[in-house]
Order: C-alpha cells, then sequence, then structure tokens
C-alpha cells in the first residue's frame, strides 16, 4: 500500500508564481504568440464576416451573418488558446522537468494546475479583446458587448484549459496531442453553433451539438453580443461551470500520477 | 552564503528509517537506514538503478515512500513534504531549466515560487550568479549554456533560498573534467558555509573527494557505511597493481595470473590485480614480457565496490 501524499491548502504565492512564469516567458516571444492571438482569428473573422455574410442575407436573432459569427468565433479562439495551453504547453512542461522544478518548491500539483488554468484563463482573454475591439471597430459587436463578452471567455477559458490537462497528463508523446485537435478543438469549433444556429441540424445531431462543451460557451457569448438572455443562458452557464468542476479534480489526479511516482 | 543549520533535538537534520518503495513487484528501495548530521556532506554512492534517485525523490516529496520514515530536520516528510520543501534545496537529476526563460529568469521565478518577494528574489538571483560565476550569462537563454553551465545554474537554482540543507542527485555525471572540478570547488565551499549536503553519485572520486561519510547501495539496500577510509581500510587492498596491457599480450597475462591463483579484474585494456591479504602480488614474471607495463596505486572506493559487491561500479 502506498502512503498517499496530503495536499494542503492552496497558497495565493504558489499560483500567482506559476502563473507569473507564463507571463514573463509570454513577454520573451510575445511577437510571434500574438499573430495566433489576434491576427488568425480576424482573418478569420473577416473571410467569413465579409465572405460568407454575402451569401447569408437572414439568420435568426442577428442583424447580419456578421454579428451572429463574431461572439462564435471569438469563443473558437478562446477554447483554441486555452487548450493549447495546457496541452501542447503543459505536455511541453511535463517533458522538460519545468513542473518537476516547481514542485522542488513547496508548491503542490494542485496549484500547478489553477496557476495553469489561470494563465490559459489569461489567453482566452487576450484573444478575446484583441478581437472584440476589431469587430467593434467594424461594427459587428457594441462597446458594452465587447466588454460583456469577457464573462463567456473567462469560462470557456477555465473549461478548456482544464480539458487541456486531462490530455496532457496521460500523453505519451507529442504527437498523442494532435487528438485534442483532431477530436476536440476542431469538431467542437464547427459544430458548437458559432458558425451556423444549431436548429438548422438534424434533430437526432441537435442534443449532441447542445452536449458540446463549447456550443455552452458560443450561447453564452451570443447572449452578450445580441444583448438578449433567456433561462437558457443560465443553464448554459451552469454546465460550463459544473464541467469545469467535474474535468478539475481529474486534471489534479491524473497530473499528480504522472510527476509524483 | 552563511546559513544556519538546521536540525532537531537529536541532533542530525536528515534521518531515514527502513525505507522502502516498491514499484509493482520490484523493491526499488528495500530497506534504507541513514542519517545525516548537521553541516555534514553524505553520499549514496552506487550504480545506475541501485535506489539512489527514488531516495532522493521520496525525501523532497516528488515520490511517496511505500512504507518507513524520513525525517528532515526533524519535520516527518510522509505527513508534511511542503515543509520540507520550505527549508531543503533540491538539485534533480536533469536540470530541470526552464527553456522559456532566460537564466535569470530561471533563478528569480524559482526564488518567488520558492516565497522570496521579488524584490528579495531579484537580488538575490544576482548573488547566486555572482558566486557561481554566471553574472555575465545573465541574459543567456538556458539552451545557450554548456553542459557543466547548466549543471551549476541548477545548482545555484537551489541555493536561492539559501537553504540549510541541498539535497542533490549526481550532480556532476555527464560533465567533462573541468567543469566537474568547478562544481567540486562550488560544493566545497557551501560545506565551508555550514550547508548539510546528501548527494548521490557513481564516481567513486566525487564521494571521495566530497563526503564526510557515504553508504555503497546497490540493489535498493545499503551494503556499508562510512568514511570514506574507513570503507577503503575495511574492503580495499592497501595497494592494487594494474597492469596496461596490449592486446597481443594479453592471453599470456591472463596465463600467468591464472597460474599463480592471483585474483584480477579487467576494465578494458587494464588488468587490476588485488593481490592475497595485501601483499604486493609476485608479477616479476611479467617484468620482461612485451606489450605489459605496470604501476601501482592505493586501494581506493572502487576497489571497496568490487569487494563488497563482485562488480564493477562502473558497470551500470
Amino acid at each position: 500500500m502506498n502512503i498517499s501524499i496530503p495536499t494542503p491548502g492552496i497558497r495565493r504565492r504558489s499560483v500567482s508564481g506559476i502563473w507569473l512564469r507564463h507571463a514573463v516567458s509570454f513577454l520573451r516571444y510575445w511577437k510571434f504568440v500574438i499573430t495566433w492571438v489576434i491576427i488568425e482569428p480576424v482573418v478569420v473573422l473577416v473571410a467569413v464576416g465579409l465572405g460568407i455574410g454575402k451569401l447569408v442575407t437572414e439568420v435568426e436573432g442577428a442583424d447580419s451573418y456578421a454579428e451572429f459569427v463574431t461572439p462564435g468565433l471569438i469563443m473558437g479562439s478562446a477554447m483554441f488558446h486555452a487548450l493549447f495551453e495546457t496541452s501542447w504547453n503543459a505536455y511541453n512542461r511535463i517533458d522538460n522537468d519545468v513542473y518537476e522544478t516547481a514542485l522542488t518548491t513547496p508548491i503542490t500539483v494542485t496549484e500547478i494546475t489553477l496557476g495553469d488554468i489561470l494563465w490559459a484563463v489569461t489567453r482566452a482573454m487576450m484573444t478575446t479583446i484583441g478581437v472584440a475591439v476589431f469587430a467593434a471597430i467594424l461594427g459587428w459587436l457594441n462597446g458594452w458587448s465587447a466588454i460583456g463578452i469577457l464573462i463567456p471567455a473567462v469560462m470557456v477559458g477555465a473549461m478548456f484549459g482544464t480539458m487541456g490537462f486531462l490530455f496532457a497528463a496521460v500523453a505519451p508523446h507529442t504527437t498523442f496531442l494532435t487528438l485534442v485537435f483532431t477530436l476536440v478543438a476542431t469538431p467542437l469549433y464547427f459544430f458548437s453553433g458559432a458558425f451556423f444556429p444549431i436548429s438548422i441540424l438534424p434533430d437526432w445531431v441537435e442534443p449532441i451539438a447542445w452536449a458540446m462543451p463549447l456550443t455552452a460557451g458560443v450561447h453564452v457569448a451570443r447572449g452578450f453580443a445580441l444583448g438578449s438572455f433567456d433561462i437558457t443562458h443560465l443553464w448554459a452557464a451552469i454546465y460550463i461551470v459544473l464541467l469545469t468542476a467535474i474535468m478539475w479534480p481529474a486534471a489534479i489526479y491524473l497530473l499528480r500520477r504522472r510527476l509524483i511516482k | 552564503m552563511r546559513n544556519r543549520a538546521a536540525h532537531n533535538a537529536s541532533g542530525t537534520v536528515i534521518e531515514v528509517e527502513d525505507l522502502h518503495k516498491d514499484y509493482g513487484d520490484i523493491a526499488a528501495v528495500d530497506g534504507i537506514t541513514f542519517s545525516v548530521d548537521p553541516g555534514e556532506t553524505y553520499g549514496l554512492l552506487g550504480p545506475n538503478g541501485a535506489g539512489k534517485t527514488t531516495i532522493m525523490r521520496m525525501l523532497v516529496g516528488l515520490s511517496p515512500a511505500t512504507s518507513g520514515t524520513i525525517a528532515v530536520a526533524g519535520i516527518n516528510v510522509v505527513k508534511d513534504n511542503r515543509a520540507v520543501r520550505e527549508l531543503t534545496g533540491v538539485v534533480t537529476q536533469h536540470d530541470g531549466l526552464d527553456g522559456g526563460l532566460t537564466v535569470f529568469q530561471n533563478l528569480f521565478l524559482y526564488g518567488f515560487l520558492a516565497g522570496l518577494s521579488r524584490a528579495r528574489a531579484k537580488e538575490r538571483a544576482h548573488e547566486v550568479l555572482e558566486f557561481f560565476g554566471l553574472r555575465d550569462r545573465s541574459k543567456a537563454n538556458v539552451y545557450e549554456l554548456s553542459g557543466g553551465m547548466k549543471r551549476r545554474l541548477a545548482i545555484a537554482r537551489s541555493m536561492m533560498t539559501s537553504p540549510s540543507v541541498i539535497v542533490m542527485d549526481e550532480p556532476t555525471t555527464g560533465l567533462d573534467p573541468q567543469s566537474r572540478n568547478r562544481v567540486w570547488e562550488e560544493l566545497a565551499e557551501l560545506k565551508d558555509a555550514g550547508v548539510t549536503v546528501l548527494l548521490s553519485t557513481h564516481y567513486m572520486e566525487e564521494a571521495t573527494i566530497l563526503c564526510d561519510r557515504l553508504s555503497i547501495m546497490d540493489h535498493g539496500k545499503i551494503l556499508d557505511e562510512g568514511t570514506p577510509d574507513q570503507m577503503i581500510e575495511r574492503h580495499a587492498p592497501p595497494e592494487v597493481a594494474q597492469l596496461r596491457v596490449a592486446p597481443a599480450a594479453l592471453r599470456n597475462v591472463r596465463e600467468y595470473l591464472t597460474g599463480r591463483n592471483i585474483t584480477f579484474r579487467e576494465v578494458g585494456a587494464l588488468v587490476s590485480v588485488t593481490g592475497a591479504n595485501g601483499d604486493r602480488p609476485d608479477l616479476s614474471g611479467l617484468a620482461g614480457e612485451e606489450g605489459v607495463r605496470t604501476s601501482y596505486r592505493a586501494g581506493n572506493l572502487e576497489d571497496v565496490f568490487l569487494a563488497i559487491t563482485g562488480r564493477e561500479l562502473r558497470d551500470g
């Protein structure tokens, strides 16, 4: 029988120390990362908003297709950044003993996950702010909506930041992490109601699409973007919080199993 | 770099008792007991796979013990490994430097994570860079450093919180002789400053030079413990003849030694003759042999390991 290592309380210093590490590292390479944080999603937004927007003349609840697609694309970008941070980047930190070194200081695996998720949220916010400001300039998002949309961005960042660990902690090699994008991110991106209303999908696909984690995020974000809410937005928000709350202990468990053996 | 030596009532800094670690059916650590006194440098000497790294990891909570007790400065590691990590500096086997950061940032962020204020972490990073002669590499990327510099940076990092205890897993494995000497000098200075050091190594020379006391380990067990001199006195012959033998002469030499019942071992082209009862073995018959050069050296920890385990330390 193994004597289990008890988890003492969470210290704010440890969490902010991990976050600070990521911020310092980001600032060294920001010129490169920013192309993905802002330029890439803006290119997609402009292409889809102007291009497909010309073909689509009518979409439920929005004045134009561009207005409809903007919150969806922003949440999609938030998802990609949060997922990438705690899958790909976290895997590299496992592989290069960055976490092991951190664990030789008085911090815990729980605090590592919190610091990383907090950074994933930060990245989700960066891309949200960048794209939202651009969309607001184009007139596809009004000023208050651009601020309000930060709320679902934080939620989506936390949810996918937590989910990424479930892959990183069990990945035998980086190629395995391709699955994060082929099996999770890309299908979610296209079937979460970002590009078209879920209601136009076949009846049997609809519930599946609603169960997908990004769908709830897009739904809440669209509520903010279009300025109309009903009870379904509350359910969606609760769904995100629940999923995150379920995945977090699993992420801690798997990462601890990987690092402490 | 003066440090206050932490110790408990019984006077020992590290106390390990009947420690076990099983991985499935394999006992990686199989009932280890030892203790380290304040200011002492204590070595775990053994080949790869002897269980040294596992012990080091258990000591700071990076690996849960299967059974047994570990106390560092009187703190029970099983109960509160966070408190142990607050006062222990750790140098892991693979440096664990952060490639996303500069040399200075590696130190600063480690110090901050370990609980120093930002101002103090910056100040301290400059101090240790100075001490380890890395000041001009402060802004370098980690991957630009040589192996020796990386190792010294990892040791420097463990000094960020001025710990009174340092646990070091193979401080100089893979380093060239010059870098190794440099690390040894710096470790000697830490010892002078009163830091208690537990290190693991499979270099007998390193153990001889650095350790006040050491354990010889194999297959998860401690085979014997003592000062390097005591160990050599106990287990090694006072003198060992070394024959450098050309390939053509190897057969003759083997036949000669076997014929006279002289025990010997071969490592590459080097034949070590340990002799019987500490007497100088009779090698007069080989004096004129073409391709054989004979020299004598004192017994060392390598001979001790061979005597206890029947194997070479370097076998791995």
